[in-house]
């Protein structure tokens, strides 16, 4: 726990920091944020003394200081507890329960209303939008580490835990395979977060472990995403055959069995084979539980067909890289790309071929990236700039994150071949500071890069001038709109101007700058490699290539997906993530995130495809997709990303400001059950002005998820002017009774925290609605499934 | 040269100009409240926005760059309703009050604080002038009106209201004491005649109000003093006559005359007075026993009029006041009189009698314990003052001018000049439409000449950026994100230091009276560094 172990008393004078600082950062006005981030670290708020040291020996001018230290959430103005707790409230969270979650966390942690730390100023509580492990929903972080799959009642004891905890790594980036001339046996160890989340450092540790006390000749191997993200941790075994298998949901303890059961030699070994099949069927025998394996002649059919609908391009070779391992890259046709275009020279023609392949920008927006190249190419000037939009900021959405820990250097390929392609010299990675893996693996793969002579000045024989940089954001979704991320670079506060100029022709510095994001920036290589041809070989008619999802919410199987554009949501819901949690009905399916829509189950047979999406309702938006079950309100959910829209609102313009919030307070009142049809006509009315005036596309989409949740659930929204939430969430319209299925257990009275309900053992339990706060806790507890909520 | 259609006028603008610019070259005035000539777009209030070839996405004209063949729609229902939805945005998120709730709550709508300011100034034909405006017979509603403009006083909630009543009528009674009483200044004649039937309060505060837009009022009463209700109708040691009688005459020496045993029916018809007046206005209190003399439908409450232009069945017959509606509030009839004088002149100038663009106002309505402490720091802690000479006398000079210092001033320094305000009436923006928290009353700065409002801040960025363009070494910013955004100035500044040497441009500049020039302090020399930066018409 990296931060939390500094005390207020060892911490450095501010001034003398800052100085420091200047000193090793630079002064000029761009530098606001990268000091602020510093700053931050350091004393996890601003202190006074610093920010006034920063505007006496720095360009920055005093206003400005101020206004971009409050514009990003990440930066706090008053001291903070020991420990930072952050609790993700992005959509996959929200839908199973983070607003329980805070509220039982800071009841637990006696956090007075209107505060945000414990009065013995150990935790200090705040919101985080999103933090992109939304398959081990819901989601809380302690200062470095991320807890996944809590629930009301075990939060407080794993925040607890977390305190008293070191969490190391384990391993250190440089590390590449342990062991690799060990033959062909090998254990791969997917570590990207999600996994991390879920103990996936732990179990790289004892797998290290074993094989060095039992000297196996098995190779370890650290790789990216395995897209078992909600089963982690993951492990992959290829044996001396060649057969491999995927293991998923291990428990540490069982890693030695695991492990002896494919490489143990000898009388003993065998032993422990026969006792591992056994385990291997407690482990992966349940349907739940995700055997995966990629030799097809282990899969189950089931199995083989979930692989079968996806398609990897964005993600080749998931699950085989190392990260870092630029060799291992190099080996799979990595910065084969990159040569072929720098020998070729021939820019024009690479630009030929992206607008051929009919790819289109994976950000959100849709345009084509090949014709958003030409118009940078064509751009007389000096000075150009590349940028790829690492800000993936969609609560929902953890897709770009999962691709730059991943694949970190086939993102690098991409952004140098548009970069070489436009004539730019410079390319920048604009990537938020929620994503700290993400930031360090693309730092460090850059300086391999640089270091290999493939990408910097005269990089591949001289041929070549690229530098690339790394900017960190501060909290800020808006900074994912090209023009916000610009102002943001440029060390402004983040507001997006008005569009045109576009950043293709006048963008940072005021020079023509190219922006595109992770994911179109992923495919690049592969599509230079195979061709135009093969690339439109996939999808339909208008959307070409495939598309990487984040699929979370309450399917099953949720993860990191590809699948060719032209798949259905029924394929996707169904086919890869096997159907709903719990047995419980499919309702909906939020995709596009907070600008996108919530489509019905009956429009399951919508598929995925640029135009297919908008003229439903929704968008393609990054790749979020959430799927609802009957459980899930469909009113509380637009009124969410509302609420998500209006925070993030940069505050520029009054339709987005104002609109925004005025139509999430109509909402809260109907959400509350005081709307009236007045509210419903209104808020059309609202919607549809907020989408046409607003200067940026996030005001612009923001009225998405109440327009399609209108139009699609509408007596959804008419049972709450009744009074009524059919889906038992608004916590203002329901209440919770106890059946006569009680049998005065008292586990539900034990569980209560705020004791709605009585001690009376053998008797059938009691719930105080007037005392109740509706936190789930004694639905949760009970076994005889005694408590309804009406 | 770009070639553009703005509203189907067809124009070869230099590439470069904005939309803003291409259309006031037209003629076509497209409002804007965030733009300031000489300083870069904004486009943070979207009221300039205008729909470009059919798009679905408005655009704001302030920052557009005209492109060829751009057609643009400014005037398109589309396009207003959006510019008013802005507005009443932007209005539903503006803390302070347009009007003083006093005056608001006034049926007359007399302009209480200014007459207070004039109070404490010794400025009492000033005063006069001020009540006069609203209101003919101050003196007499001093002795009988129940007051409800201190019903609304804010400090009402805290140590008792300002006496407004018993001010009015010093104001008044000074004025009727003095050798030379306020003749207001009348129009050149216009040659109309009027028939005033009644001369109670309405009636009286209609002839006054139109004898000064330039026409001659007979009053026709059945009793032989007029005064009606005033004279007749109430205790004699409420109201003495000298006073009555005093405003009276007032009225007769602006030129109206009087004819006194004139009974409406015995005498004469209403179309008998048809044919000699050009309009007729009835002013004749309560009709009961007059039924079948009117030959006019009516109900049960009074004369059927259009209550927007006080018309009734006959376009030149108006009704007014107990006639229509049965009151015992004097000064509602007084205010009557004087919107039917309105009506009855827009009538006879040929014009529709209604008000059709009534001034909208924001209203802050109940205000916290907290900010009532705010709002009280601004005037004299005194409590309210009881007149030494007894009520019935009124106050002396020196008690009127205690007492006046006690108001709060709540109305807001811009008045009917904000741009906003004047956006909003002119687009009829209905400002209940966005209900919501109202965001809290902050406290006003009053600093080196300038006052800050911080509730009334629409955050349109115009002095953030006036700040920055003129080189000043603090200057001010937007604080937070999203809703929440602020003005603030660095490093505990106040908002006038952070604006330095730029706070004169700024006030011009604002859109809404949150920046203001100090009405307190000194006139300043207004200097504006970049040419050509005058303030929006």
């Amino acid at each position: 726990m990296r931060s939390g172990e500094k005390s207020m008393i060892d911490q450095p004078d501010p001034r003398a920091f800052v100085d420091q600082l200047v000193a090793r950062c630079g002064r000029e006005r761009d530098q606001v944020v990268p000091l602020l981030n510093a700053v931050q670290d350091q004393y996890r708020h601003l202190p006074a003394e610093a920010l006034a040291r920063i505007s006496q020996v720095t360009d920055i001018h005093p206003s400005d200081l101020l206004g971009v230290a409050t514009f990003y959430d990440r930066f706090r103005h008053r001291p903070a507890g020991a420990h930072a707790v952050r609790i993700c409230h992005g959509t996959a969270c929200h839908v199973r329960g983070s607003e329980r979650l805070e509220e039982a966390l800071r009841r637990d942690l006696r956090i007075p209303d209107g505060e945000d730390t414990d009065p013995d100023a150990r935790f200090t509580v705040a919101r985080v939008a999103c933090v992109g492990c939304c398959s081990l929903a819901p989601v809380v972080q302690v200062d470095d580490l991320t807890l996944g799959h809590l629930d009301t009642r075990t939060v407080t004891a794993a925040v607890m835990r977390a305190e008293a905890e070191q969490q190391t790594l384990g391993w250190s980036d440089d590390s590449a395979d342990i062991g690799k001339e060990n033959g062909q046996c090998q254990v791969r160890i997917p570590l990207d977060s999600c996994c991390l989340v879920s103990g996936g450092g732990t179990l790289y540790r004892a797998v290290l472990d074993h094989l060095r006390r039992r000297r196996m000749p098995v190779g370890v191997r650290r790789v990216g995403c395995s897209g078992l993200c909600r089963h982690g941790p993951s492990m992959q075994v290829v044996e001396a055959s060649g057969r491999t298998l995927s293991y998923a949901g291990i428990d540490t303890a069982d890693v030695d069995s695991l492990l002896d059961r494919h490489f143990a030699t000898g009388v003993l070994g065998r032993g422990r084979f026969w006792f591992g099949r056994a385990l291997d069927w407690m482990i992966a025998g349940a349907s739940e539980q995700t055997e995966h394996a990629h030799d097809p002649a282990c899969r189950e059919p089931d199995h083989a067909r979930l692989e079968a609908t996806q398609v990897r391009i964005a993600t080749e070779h998931y699950g085989r890289l190392d990260p870092l391992d630029l060799p291992g890259y190099r080996s799979c046709d990595g910065f084969a790309a990159w040569r072929q275009v720098v020998e070729v020279a021939n820019p024009a023609a690479t630009i030929e071929t992206i607008i051929a392949s009919g790819l289109r920008g994976r950000g959100g927006g849709g345009y084509p990236t090949g014709r958003k190249w030409d118009t940078a190419r064509r751009q007389d000037a000096g000075r150009k700039f590349a940028i790829c939009n690492g800000d993936e900021g969609d609560p929902g959405a953890f897709m770009d994150r999962t691709l730059m820990e991943s694949f970190p250097f086939r993102i690098i390929e991409g952004l140098a071949i548009a970069a070489h392609s436009i004539g730019a010299r410079d390319g920048v990675f604009y990537i938020r500071q929620e994503y700290p893996l993400a930031l360090r693996r693309i730092r460090r793969a850059i300086k391999l890069c640089q270091e290999a002579g493939i990408i910097g000045t005269g990089a591949m024989g001289g041929r070549v001038d690229l530098r690339l940089s790394v900017r960190e954001g501060a909290g800020a979704f808006i900074c994912g709109e090209e023009t916000a991320m610009i102002a943001s670079i440029e060390g402004r506060r983040g507001n997006p101007s008005l569009r045109p100029p576009y950043p293709v022709e006048r963008g940072l510095w005021g020079a023509p700058t190219l922006v595109n994001n992770v994911e179109t920036l992923a495919n690049v290589p592969w599509i230079v490699r195979h061709g135009p041809a093969a690339f439109a070989r996939f999808g339909t008619e208008r959307s070409r290539g495939t598309k990487v999802f984040a699929l979370a919410g309450k399917v099953r199987r949720g993860g990191l997906i590809e699948v060719p554009m032209g798949t259905t949501i029924h394929q996707v819901v169904y086919d890869i993530g096997g159907g709903i949690v719990d047995g419980r009905r499919f309702k909906a399916v939020q995709i596009g995130g907070p600008s996108g829509g919530c489509l019905p189950a009956s429009l399951a047979h919508t598929p995925i495809d640029y135009e297919a999406l908008t003229a439903a309702g929704a968008i393609m938006g990054s790749g979020g997709l959430v799927v609802l079950d009957d459980r899930d309100c469909i009113v509380d959910l637009a009124r969410y990303f509302l609420e998500f829209t209006q925070n993030q609102s940069c505050g520029k313009c009054s339709f987005c400001r104002i609109g925004a919030r005025r139509m999430h307070d109509m909402l809260m009142r109907i959400c509350q059950g005081e709307g009236g049809h007045q509210d419903l006509d209104d808020l059309l009315a609202l919607a549809g002005q907020v989408a046409s005036g607003s200067l940026c596309g996030l005001g612009a989409s923001a009225p998405n998820p109440v327009l399609t949740t209108m139009r699609y659930f509408r007596d959804e929204f008419l049972k709450h002017l009744e009074g009524r939430c059919p889906a038992g969430r608004c916590v203002d319209l329901i209440h919770y009774r106890v059946t006569d299925r009680c049998t005065g257990c008292t586990l539900c009275a034990q569980a209560c925290p705020v004791e709605a309900i009585a001690m009376t053992p053998y008797q059938r339990h009691r719930i105080d609605d007037a005392v109740c706060t509706r936190c789930d806790a004694c639905r949760q507890v009970c076994r005889d499934q005694a408590i309804n909520v009406e | 040269m770009p070639r553009i259609t703005i509203d189907q006028h067809v124009m070869d603008i230099p590439a470069d100009t904005t939309v803003l610019t291409a259309a006031r070259q037209a003629g076509i005035d497209i409002p804007t409240l965030c733009h300031y000539d000489g300083f870069p777009a904004q486009n943070s209030c979207m009221v300039c926005v205008v729909k470009v070839n059919g798009a679905t996405r408005l655009r704001p004209a302030c920052s557009l760059p005209v492109s060829d063949g751009m057609v643009i729609e400014s005037e398109s229902d589309e396009v207003r309703a959006a510019r008013r939805t802005a507005l009443e945005l932007l209005l539903s998120d503006h803390a302070g009050d347009c009007v003083a709730p006093c005056r608001n709550n006034c049926p007359a709508n007399m302009d209480v604080p200014l007459m207070m300011r004039q109070i404490i100034d010794d400025d009492l034909p000033g005063a006069i002038a001020t009540v006069k405006a609203d209101i003919p017979l101050p003196a007499v509603l001093g002795y009988i009106c129940p007051a409800p403009c201190e019903g609304g006083c804010r400090r009402k909630a805290g140590d008792g209201p300002v006496a407004v009543c018993l001010l009015k009528r010093f104001v008044a009674e000074q004025d009727l004491a003095a050798a030379d009483p306020f003749l207001p200044d009348c129009a050149p004649a216009t040659g109309g005649r009027i028939a005033i039937v009644g001369t109670g309060p309405t009636g009286l505060s209609a002839a006054y109000y139109l004898q000064l837009r330039g026409y001659a009022c007979m009053l026709y009463d059945a009793n032989d003093q007029p005064g009606g209700a005033m004279r007749y109708g109430i205790d004699r040691d409420l109201l003495p006559l000298h006073v009555l009688d005093g405003e009276i005459d007032i009225i007769r020496q602006l030129g109206a005359s009087f004819f006194m045993n004139w009974r409406l029916g015995r005498d004469g018809s209403v179309h008998d007075l048809r044919r000699e007046h050009e309009a007729v206005l009835l002013a004749i209190g309560a009709i009961d026993e007059q039924d079948g003399e009117l030959n006019l439908p009516t109900t049960r409450r009074g004369v059927t009029v259009d209550g927007r232009t006080f018309q009734t069945h006959w376009p030149d017959v108006f009704a007014a006041g107990g006639a229509v509606r049965r009151t015992r509030l004097a000064v509602r009839s007084v205010a009557e009189g004087k919107a039917a004088a309105k009506c009855i002149d827009r009538y006879l100038a040929g014009h529709d009698p209604a008000d059709v663009n009534p001034t909208v106002g924001v209203a802050m309505g109940r205000l916290e314990e907290q900010e009532l402490v705010e709002f009280m720091l601004r005037a004299s802690p005194d409590r309210r003052l009881t007149p030494a000479g007894g009520l019935q006398r009124g106050y002396n000079s020196d008690e009127a001018r205690t007492e006046a210092a006690r108001c709060l001033q709540c109305s807001c320094g811009g008045g009917c000049d904000c741009r906003i305000r004047q956006l909003a009436t002119e687009y009829g923006c209905d400002l209940k439409r966005y209900r919501g928290t109202r965001r809290p009353y902050a406290r006003v700065q009053r600093e080196g000449g300038v006052v800050f409002e911080p509730g009334k801040c629409i955050s349109c960025g115009l002095c953030v950026t006036i700040a920055r363009q003129l080189g000043e070494p603090t200057g001010v910013t937007f604080v937070g994100r999203g809703f929440d955004i602020h003005l603030a100035a660095p490093d505990g500044a106040s908002i006038a230091q952070g604006l330095g040497h730029a706070a004169q441009t700024c006030v011009l500049a604002c859109p809404t009276s949150a920046l203001q020039f100090d009405p307190s302090s000194q006139p300043v020399q207004i200097t504006t560094s970049i040419p050509g930066a005058e303030p929006m018409p």
